[in-house]
């Protein structure tokens, strides 16, 4: 499998990035939704500790797999309905839009009840903005309204790609697998 | 006549030690940084007392009082001050005052350094504080800092003796306006 994508499918670079986004994300919301549930304690502060580095991980991936989609172009999408080929373009830059959107307003979040960003203990951030209150408060409901729009978007993602590989048997799905051929 | 002298000297000039100067409450502050997720963060206490009794000509008569009241602590997030609050570290209810008092004063740097003892959560422990004074207009600036470790006052029982997420060292930092006592 080529490092950059082909006509036919995505080389490994767009692949690993991928997957390891999709890896991550499940971890993250897994995190993030314990840590929620929990009364304020150590086991809290060091769950949400987590989730903010794997957080930050995401975001940096997000930039550098959109560094690398600029570089390296998609391989175009396989023949269907103009409507389907305008909603599968929306929800891929609307799921990268929430790749940047959701580390962006948990870091938000954080500066602004004066919990500084330590990307798993080595490095810690700078603040994005100043502690206020009802500012992180905005945040946490955008940032909890953003994960249920990524479930909704993610799930169409996904329906579309099966919908494309088993029923259109167009294997859409292969172009993101590892494998001798597409 | 030498005897007759010098009371007399005494008498027009009264030694500085009678210049007590207490802490202009609105324009202090006193704030300590600590470190959780290993991301350092401020908070302070908004009501404390400040006694400085001190001439730098007797360094061995002065006295220095710092009296914080514990339930004043703000770190600019609410679920962290119940618990900073809570009998886990300042125990509030039954410690309401952390007291500092130092007697022994000697040159450090520009400044000086006073050694004493903190009272914090019924423990006693030897603190040194460092401080530089200058003066501005009738009121002296004193600014100081102190380092301390939070488990050796029982700041953190339970899981939050750990240091895992939350070290062991706080710094503390001041910067008060003081006015003499009518």
């Amino acid at each position: 499998m080529p490092a950059r994508n082909t006509l036919e499918r995505y080389g490994y670079v767009a692949q690993t990035l991928h997957w390891a986004i999709v890896g991550l994300l499940i971890v993250q919301v897994t995190l993030g939704k314990i840590a929620d549930d929990l009364p304020r304690g150590l086991e809290k502060l060091a769950l949400l500790a987590r989730h903010k580095s794997v957080g930050i991980t995401i975001l940096a991936l997000a930039v550098v797999r959109l560094a690398w989609r600029w570089i390296d172009h998609p391989p175009p999408l396989p023949p269907m309905p103009r409507w389907q080929h305008i909603a599968a373009r929306l929800n891929h830059w609307l799921l990268y839009g929430l790749l940047f959107a959701l580390p962006l307003t948990g870091w938000m979040m954080s500066s602004a009840s004066n919990y500084p960003v330590s990307w798993f203990g080595l490095v810690q951030l700078p603040d994005l903005v100043a502690p206020d209150h009802d500012f992180k408060e905005l945040m946490d409901r955008v940032h909890k309204t953003l994960v249920n729009v990524l479930f909704t978007l993610a799930a169409l993602h996904v329906a579309a790609a099966l919908k494309h590989q088993f029923l259109d048997r167009n294997r859409l799905l292969a172009r993101m697998l590892p494998g001798r051929r597409p | 006549m030498m005897l007759r002298t010098l009371v007399l000297a005494l008498m027009l000039c009264p030694p500085a030690l009678a210049d007590v100067r207490q802490a202009d409450q609105a324009s202090g502050t006193l704030e300590f940084s600590a470190t959780q997720a290993g991301a350092t963060f401020t908070g302070a206490f908004k009501r404390f007392q400040v006694r400085l009794d001190f001439d730098p000509a007797r360094p061995d008569q002065g006295s220095l009082e710092v009296t914080v009241e514990t339930a004043s602590v703000d770190t600019q997030d609410g679920e962290r001050d119940q618990i900073l609050k809570s009998p886990d570290f300042f125990w509030i209810e039954k410690h309401p005052r952390a007291v500092f008092h130092a007697t022994r004063f000697e040159p450090e740097g520009a400044g000086w350094r006073a050694s004493g003892v903190l009272a914090i959560r019924g423990v006693e422990k030897p603190v040194r504080v460092v401080f530089t004074l200058a003066t501005a207009g009738t009121a002296t600036v004193m600014k100081g800092t102190a380092a301390l470790r939070r488990l050796a006052f029982g700041l953190g029982q339970g899981d939050w003796a750990s240091t895992e997420w939350i070290g062991d060292d706080v710094g503390v930092r001041f910067e008060l306006k003081l006015a003499p006592v009518r």
